[in-house]
């Protein structure tokens, strides 16, 4: 899965395009991948000693509200409260998109992973082939938040669905990764591919769902 | 029937594997598939972080064994 993520600002807002929150506070759910995806399109646009940040909530609502409020005055979401911001006349100053990434332990088979593959694929080429069908998933993931309630099929921008079937992962994107978060002092050490990734489960299981999906 | 545990995901990131699990293509794939709930226990605040020192709630499942895979 492709995660979009969006750098937000108030519809009252001065901000206009991401060099103007060089200096502004702008509210990151530290640790997770949106908060990582906000610091890199801040970073691609200001220079990093200009990059304000402080730490916000995990739930993208309640974020979103905290920066209606006047808490940060910008954030970074995720869908469908991406949505939810520009029906409310909120800007998006900058999008951009990152893999969701799985973590297994030492426990998992060849043959489990490759079933998994197998069906994520399968379920890559269903959404793919009609977006519209399975918009509705981003809403009931936040059944009960009227905002989410409210918005419809069309409100939402397809382009920000993004899926692909499952692939190892390159190790020139593990190792920007790395040296991209140890830059900003959030892991120590050099890469080690070997430490990181299972090569050989990984390709025995890759291997084991395309001779299954070939058979 | 093989079976794996995942820790809980959402559309905006695991929309693939949750159209999976409802229209049957881990079970067709011989893969009995759980998603683990989190507990109270499990759930720290992210704003208890820093930048450089964050609190994140992924990984706690599979850390006690509770689940085999999660997505970071």
């Amino acid at each position: 899965m492709i995660v979009c993520a969006a750098l937000v600002v108030p519809p009252d807002s001065d901000v206009y395009v991401p060099q103007e929150l060089a200096g502004r506070m702008v509210g990151l759910d530290y640790g997770n991948g949106t908060a990582y995806a906000g610091l890199q399109m801040l970073e691609g646009a200001v220079r990093r000693d200009e990059v304000t940040t402080c730490a916000a909530v995990i739930h993208p609502g309640e974020r979103y509200a905290a920066m209606m409020r006047g808490a940060f005055e910008a954030t970074v979401l995720q869908e469908p409260w991406i949505t939810v911001a520009e029906k409310a006349g909120c800007r998006l100053v900058s999008t951009t998109f990152f893999h969701g990434t799985w973590v297994a332990t030492r426990d998992v088979s060849p043959d489990a992973y490759a079933a998994l593959l197998r069906a994520i694929t399968r379920a890559v080429h269903r959404i793919n082939a009609d977006k519209r069908r399975y918009v509705s998933y981003f809403k009931r993931d936040w059944a009960g938040h009227p905002e989410v309630d409210a918005l419809s099929v069309d409100d939402f921008n397809l382009g920000r669905i993004q899926v692909k079937e499952p692939g190892p992962i390159p190790e020139s994107e593990a190792r920007w990764a790395w040296e991209w978060m140890a830059s900003w002092g959030l892991i120590a050490g050099a890469f080690d591919v070997t430490a990181q990734i299972d090569r050989s489960l990984e390709r025995d299981a890759h291997e084991l769902a395309a001779a299954v999906r070939a058979g | 029937m093989m079976t794996m545990t995942i820790e809980p995901v959402s559309a905006f990131s695991s929309l693939d594997v949750l159209v999976a699990m409802d229209e049957g293509l881990f079970a067709a794939e011989g893969l009995d598939l759980w998603m683990a709930a989190r507990e109270a226990r499990d759930i720290r605040s992210t704003t208890e972080g820093t930048l450089t020192s964050p609190v994140t709630n992924q990984g706690r499942l599979q850390e006690r064994g509770d689940a085999t895979m999660f997505q970071g």
